[in-house]
């Protein structure tokens, strides 16, 4: 449609997005926060008994494929899919474009595409800390046992839906609404004061 | 109270929505039958015991479940998907 | 050194000094030392007054349990109040002081009360406030009259109104064991489990870990416990599945094994690290629950048992042994069970003389007589101690022959010299967590203690709390309950071996010495024995209505050392046993906790705020702002020295004279896509939406399924099977609600998906005569004529470079359109809008304006859609489809539905030019003194610019049939009352010409 590369987008977290160290970080740094700003987010949807073949042309177009079971999921550099309810999963690129790719090839008759990509922010948070800075929001547990790499939830802290993504053994990645992202930033940098925080 | 979200697994109440008694059965769209409408609009079961009750995972997956849940215990005895069809992917 | 401090022993550090004021003295004490342990070295005795009759009062406990003496903590200008001195820990520069006394600790006015010991007994205020109203000085009346004075005089200490400073934070945690309480078995219970490589909890309330251990005297694998403790600790900080949490309360046990516990944090600190919490609420989730809670002592009941210096046993013991203090020179202990020949042992090791130990029993063991002169102590058996003697201390005591079985006394009275008495009425098992957890305890006769009850939810109890009183229990049931719950089988690791002091756990079944004199039940509340005796003679005979007459067990203490003495004397009052009398059930928090902890971080300014993708930019542009549920949006943009009703009626003029525009981002919107999308719409709309042309919008309303109007919005056909929904911004989350579960449970056959894209799209609203003229200045890649863009048609185009999709709809009532961007391209929209209408006067308008505007033009918001109106109360009659049925729409002409007199739409005119108040009443007849015959009420208002006059939507009987006619509003709380005329709600270009062009 556009011709030109699109200009970049504003970040909701802006006036309150401080790169630099943080709290009480005199002791060390135990958690990195960062907004990510994946160019796509999609929210892609199978009917029942559709699931298999979403998972494939997710699998066709993302090189990424999705693990059984619920919440099952995967990322490599650039991108990431994760299940976050029956039948739907969130798909993530670094680059923008992705709801262009995938419209041609998820039918009618799969299920549907949703492209979120300005609607969700993607924060993450990383380091030896990451999972008790967490649990202080959501009441999921963080363990790795429990919550395996790739793996996606669905919960919410008050009012604030999340999306949350293991990215690494110690590395999370939440998608919020853009609305609520800067409510969220500021309580999440506010609860890692404690462990001392970056912010890249 | 926890109630085990057949996608989520087990989550706290707060993440979910209550949405009314499970026993409703709602009449045909095109129905005329006043009583029929009226009993499913307004009567409600609530019996001190076992009760089918309507859940919405609402701070989760927003799955509306089906929940049987003791209401002098509160020990839910069973949760499954309203919509049915995706439970082959439950967490088991 | 202090006067009562030992040379050595405990583990305090004597060469580290803290100081610390108490009600203004300065005091020191070491590190290691609590409020209590401290101000006893001192020689402190009085602690505070009590609750009733202002008794001075020294301290019973050494724990959790202690009811006398509360204190608050001062910080600043932040006071927290009741707080157990035995639960600070001191540390310099702490400022306490104590509660309940006027002007002073030692002369305190209202000791008077002790004179009125007979008056201010059980159900005094009953009966003295709640009787009859018979003259001026009764009942009711009376009681309101003397609250001031009563409230001042009676009760704990105050809290404080300066805002608490303080960050408190809540932490969620998952295990598979947790275990409650750290002395032998619940060391034990962590470490077996632990060792199986189940993830782990072990939450102790005090500062160390160890319990009993830190104190018994006892030895565990050859070593003294409290080395044993602290080498198991050890052990299990090393290991990584444990979680070690000192200082944590689990006060509450909830379904599912979720447990609540309180982690004070940096209430021990003089200064908390930076981000630190003063305190921490965890909710724990729990596969498996040890509950290793161990036991209270409980007081005996005799005439002057609450006088400062009779305190437990083996408070005494623990403040000899841990913090190297002793309660007194000369002690005697007066007991009806084993536990206080220990004790006797262990004051007499730390350096007191013991000079007797009185027990009730006539026949002592001869274990227990070789423990009594291993104390040098004299040996009373088949004695009591029936009054004690002293003011802010004590100084001695007085016995008598006492027989176990009859409870009789008889003889002389014999004096003893002390400064100490200490008191063991036997143990009870601490089984509040297990009763929180649902089920009944037993009371065991042997033990003469409630024991916990079989479980039903997922515990394991382990030592003293399941009335095994012996660490070598302890440890053995400590062990088999880690193993258990960590769901291993054995263990091949030898179980440790203690060695003890002989003794029977079983006590005499012996709780009061009746003889002359206040003897008090519950210390904290001010209950006597008498009291109960009292509640029983005036008929209250079910245990849970002698804790609510006397208030027995209610102080903040929950009756931790009360119930079962109260309880006893309530069975002997009504010559029942005691199961048969039943116990009250416990209920959550086992102590106080924190308003400040359960709010945790939803505090101040971290309540979550909605932000449009433009909210910089308003700031920026000096718009105030509104909340508008958890959204904020511009109010007005108003200009130096406007007021608010300057700044909106400036807006909306300027926007039906030129052009406005108005971040409309909050509006709920709604993706519903999949090939039933359109036929789900059907259903869910009174109108249809099957029959809409891609690239055209139409206005829609829902109604619940009573019938009832619940929202409307215009919803736009993006693609056959593509639609976007837009929503009232406060109804956004219940109507996808409503979607979802129609979705679900009623049309599961659908296959329609909705997704929130509220937050998708930046929205903006521009409209007046120079609308389209500014829009076709900046918008590539589309017209924006009426052909290409008629009244509720769709196009995309691109502004500033991004795509824009634009819909050409009104609520103003001007030419408008509605401009949708990516959320991150928001500004940058509406900045080019901005300068685009730079040349045309463009304004930007608030919720004021919009407001204004809409209310010219009669269009319904939620102040109408109200819950209680019907599409055709607000004449939307022409949306209802009578092609198809649809959500409410049986249930729609209901009689009480379509009934003549139902309060309808209508417009009104204030005739007096003054403004009109929303929620005023119209009435026919003005009657300000005696306000009657509503005829219904204004739900929005405003200055009409357009009219040149104050105008209101109002809900009102027979609605329509009363347009031309004139009525009053009658608003008695704000006193606004006048003349008013009822016209249409359409106040403004009522045909629609200025928005169709």
């Amino acid at each position: 449609m556009a011709e030109q590369p699109l200009p970049e987008r504003q970040s909701p977290l802006e006036p309150d997005y401080h790169p630099g160290s943080h709290g009480n970080f005199e002791h060390g740094v135990d958690v990195i926060l960062s907004e990510t700003r994946p160019g796509s987010i999609l929210q892609l949807g199978a009917w029942p008994g559709e699931e298999k073949r979403l998972i494939e042309v997710i699998r066709k177009v993302t090189g990424l494929a999705l693990p059984d079971g619920a919440g099952g999921g995967a990322s490599s550099g650039a991108r990431a899919v994760f299940g976050f309810a029956p039948g739907k999963f969130t798909v993530v690129d670094e680059a923008e474009g992705l709801a262009a790719t995938f419209a041609g090839v998820i039918t009618p008759a799969i299920g549907t595409l949703t492209d979120l990509s300005h609607g969700r922010t993607a924060i993450r948070i990383a380091g030896p800390k990451a999972e008790w800075v967490m649990a202080k929001f959501f009441a999921i547990d963080f363990a790795l046992p429990a919550f395996p790499l790739g793996a996606g939830r669905s919960t919410n802290h008050h009012d604030i839906f999340a999306q949350i993504q293991r990215s690494g053994a110690d590395q999370f990645d939440i998608y919020v609404f853009r609305s609520f992202a800067r409510s969220f930033w500021k309580a999440l940098c506010h609860a890692s004061e404690e462990v001392g925080y970056e912010v890249q | 109270m926890l109630i085990t979200c057949p996608y989520c697994g087990p989550r706290d109440v707060i993440e979910f929505t209550y949405q009314g008694d499970g026993n409703r059965e709602r009449p045909q769209p095109a129905s005329q039958d006043l009583d029929a409408w009226n009993a499913y609009v307004y009567d409600r079961l609530n019996p001190a015991g076992d009760h089918n009750e309507i859940w919405q995972h609402s701070g989760g997956c927003r799955a509306h479940l089906r929940v049987v849940r003791n209401t002098i215990t509160h020990e839910i005895l069973s949760t499954a998907f309203a919509r049915g069809g995706h439970k082959a992917e439950g967490r088991s | 050194m202090s006067p009562r401090r030992t040379e050595t022993g405990g583990r305090i550090d004597r060469l580290r000094t803290i100081r610390f004021t108490f009600d203004g003295a300065p005091y020191t004490g070491h590190i290691g030392d609590t409020l209590a342990s401290a101000l006893l070295a001192n020689g402190v005795t009085l602690f505070g007054r009590s609750f009733k009759y202002h008794r001075p009062r020294g301290l019973l406990s050494a724990g959790v349990e202690e009811p006398n003496a509360l204190v608050t903590v001062l910080s600043g200008e932040v006071r927290e109040p009741n707080i157990p001195a035995t639960m600070v820990e001191i540390y310099d520069g702490l400022v306490a002081v104590s509660q309940n006394r006027n002007p002073s600790l030692a002369w305190d006015i209202g000791a008077v009360n002790q004179l009125g010991g007979k008056i201010l007994s059980a159900g005094f205020y009953y009966k003295t406030f709640m009787g009859p109203v018979f003259g001026p000085l009764k009942g009711t009346r009376f009681w309101m009259f003397c609250e001031h004075f009563i409230r001042r005089a009676a009760g704990l200490g105050k809290a404080g109104t300066a805002p608490d400073p303080a960050r408190y934070e809540r932490m969620n945690a998952f295990c598979d064991v947790l275990v409650v309480g750290s002395g032998p078995a619940g060391l034990m219970a962590a470490k077996a489990a632990a060792d199986q490589g189940a993830r782990v909890i072990l939450a102790e309330l005090e500062a160390h870990f160890g319990g009993s251990a830190n104190w018994s005297g006892e030895t565990i694998d050859g070593m003294l416990a409290a080395d044993w403790a602290q080498r198991t600790v050890g052990q299990l900080e090393g290991n990584d599945n444990v979680r070690l949490l000192p200082r944590t309360t689990v006060w509450g046990y909830y379904d599912g094994n979720t447990l609540a516990a309180l982690e004070r944090v940096t209430d021990h600190k003089e200064v908390a690290a930076k981000g630190e919490p003063r305190q921490r609420y965890w909710a724990i989730r729990a596969g498996t629950v040890v509950l290793a809670t161990g036991s209270f002592e409980r007081p005996l009941v005799f005439p002057g048992n609450d006088r400062p210096g009779v305190m437990l046993a083996h408070a005494a013991e623990r403040y000899a042994v841990e913090y190297g203090v002793l309660p007194g020179q000369r002690i005697a202990l007066f007991t009806n069970n084993d536990s206080a020949y220990r004790s006797a042992v262990a004051l007499k090791k730390a350096g007191a003389a013991v000079v007797a130990i009185i027990d009730v029993r006539g026949d002592v063991s001869t274990e227990m007589r070789r423990l009594a002169s291993e104390a040098e102590a004299e040996l009373l058996a088949g004695h009591a101690v029936v009054a004690t003697e002293g003011g802010k201390a004590l100084t001695g005591l007085k016995i008598q022959r006492f027989d176990a079985m009859s409870g009789a006394l008889s003889g002389d009275e014999r004096s003893i010299h002390a400064d100490s008495l200490l008191m063991s009425g036997g143990w009870s098992p601490t089984i509040h967590l297990a009763s929180q957890a649902g089920a009944k305890a037993e009371w065991d006769p042997a033990r003469q203690a409630f024991l916990p009850p079989t479980p039903t939810q997922r515990w394991i109890g382990a030592g003293a709390f399941t009335g095994s009183f012996s660490t070598a229990e302890a440890i053995a049931e400590g062990r088999a309950a880690g193993l258990q719950a960590a769901g291993g089988a054995a263990s091949s690791a030898p179980v440790p071996v203690v060695e003890a002091a002989p003794g029977d756990p079983d006590p005499a079944p012996v709780f009061e010495i009746k003889a002359k004199g206040k003897s008090f039940v519950d210390f904290q509340h001010d209950v006597t024995a008498d009291d109960v005796r009292l509640a029983h003679r005036e008929g209250f005979v079910s245990v849970e209505h002698l804790k609510r007459y006397t208030t027995l067990g209610m102080a903040t203490d929950q009756g931790k050392n009360s119930n079962v003495p109260g309880l006893a004397i309530m069975a002997e009052a009504l010559g029942k046993p005691i199961p048969e009398v039943g116990t009250t059930r416990f209920r959550p928090p086992y102590t106080a906790v924190s308003i400040g902890s359960l709010a945790a971080e939803r505090f101040g300014d971290l309540k979550p705020e909605r932000l449009t993708p433009m909210h910089d930019w308003h700031i920026a542009n000096g718009a105030r702002m509104y909340s508008a549920g958890l959204w904020y949006r511009p109010m007005i943009y108003g200009l130096p020295g406007e007021t608010v009703e300057q700044a909106y009626v400036r807006e909306a003029r300027a926007t039906r004279g030129s052009a406005g525009i108005v971040d409309v981002s909050t509006l709920g919107k709604i993706a519903v896509q999949g090939p039933d999308a359109a036929e789900f719409l059907d259903r869910v709309y009174t109108n249809t939406f099957s029959t809409l042309a891609v690239g055209k919008a139409r206005y829609g309303l829902m109604l619940r399924e009573d019938g009832l109007a619940f929202d409307d919005g215009t919803t736009w056909r993006l693609g056959e099977q593509e639609f976007l929904m837009t929503t009232t911004t406060a109804n956004a989350g219940k109507v996808m609600q409503h979607l979802e579960y129609f979705l679900d449970v009623i049309w599961p056959e659908l296959r329609v998906t909705v997704t929130s894209v509220t937050d998708e799209w930046a929205g903006a609203a521009i409209g007046g005569p120079n609308a389209r003229a500014i829009l076709a200045s900046c918008v590539t890649g589309t017209a924006v004529d009426n052909a290409t863009l008629p009244f509720m048609g769709i196009a995309h185009g691109q502004i500033a470079g991004v795509p824009v999709m634009i819909c050409r709809l009104s609520f103003s009532g001007e030419m408008a359109f509605e401009v949708y961007s990516g959320a991150g391209y928001g500004t940058r929209v509406w900045e080019a809008l901005i300068e685009a209408g730079k040349p045309f006067g463009l304004v930007t308008y608030g919720l004021e304006a919009l407001g204004t505007m809409r209310i010219e033009k009669g269009h319904v918001t939620g102040a109408e859609i109200d819950g209680r109106t019907t599409a055709r109360d607000l004449h939307l009659d022409w949306m209802l489809s009578k092609k198809k049925p649809f959500i409410g729409s049986a249930m729609m002409d209901r009689e009480g539905l379509i009934a003549p007199d139902r309060l309808e739409l209508v417009g009104l005119i204030a005739l007096d030019n003054r403004p009109l108040s929303g929620g005023g009443h119209i009435v026919e007849q003005l009657d300000e003194a005696n306000p009657h015959h509503s005829l219904g009420h204004i739900t929005a208002c405003c200055y009409s610019p357009a009219l040149g006059k104050y105008i209101a939507l109002a809900l009102v009987k027979g609605g329509k049939a009363r347009h031309g006619t004139r009525a009053f509003v009658s608003d008695p709380l704000r006193n606004r009352f006048g003349p008013i005329e009822i016209v249409s709600n359409h106040f403004y270009d009522p045909d629609g010409s200025r928005m169709h062009g």
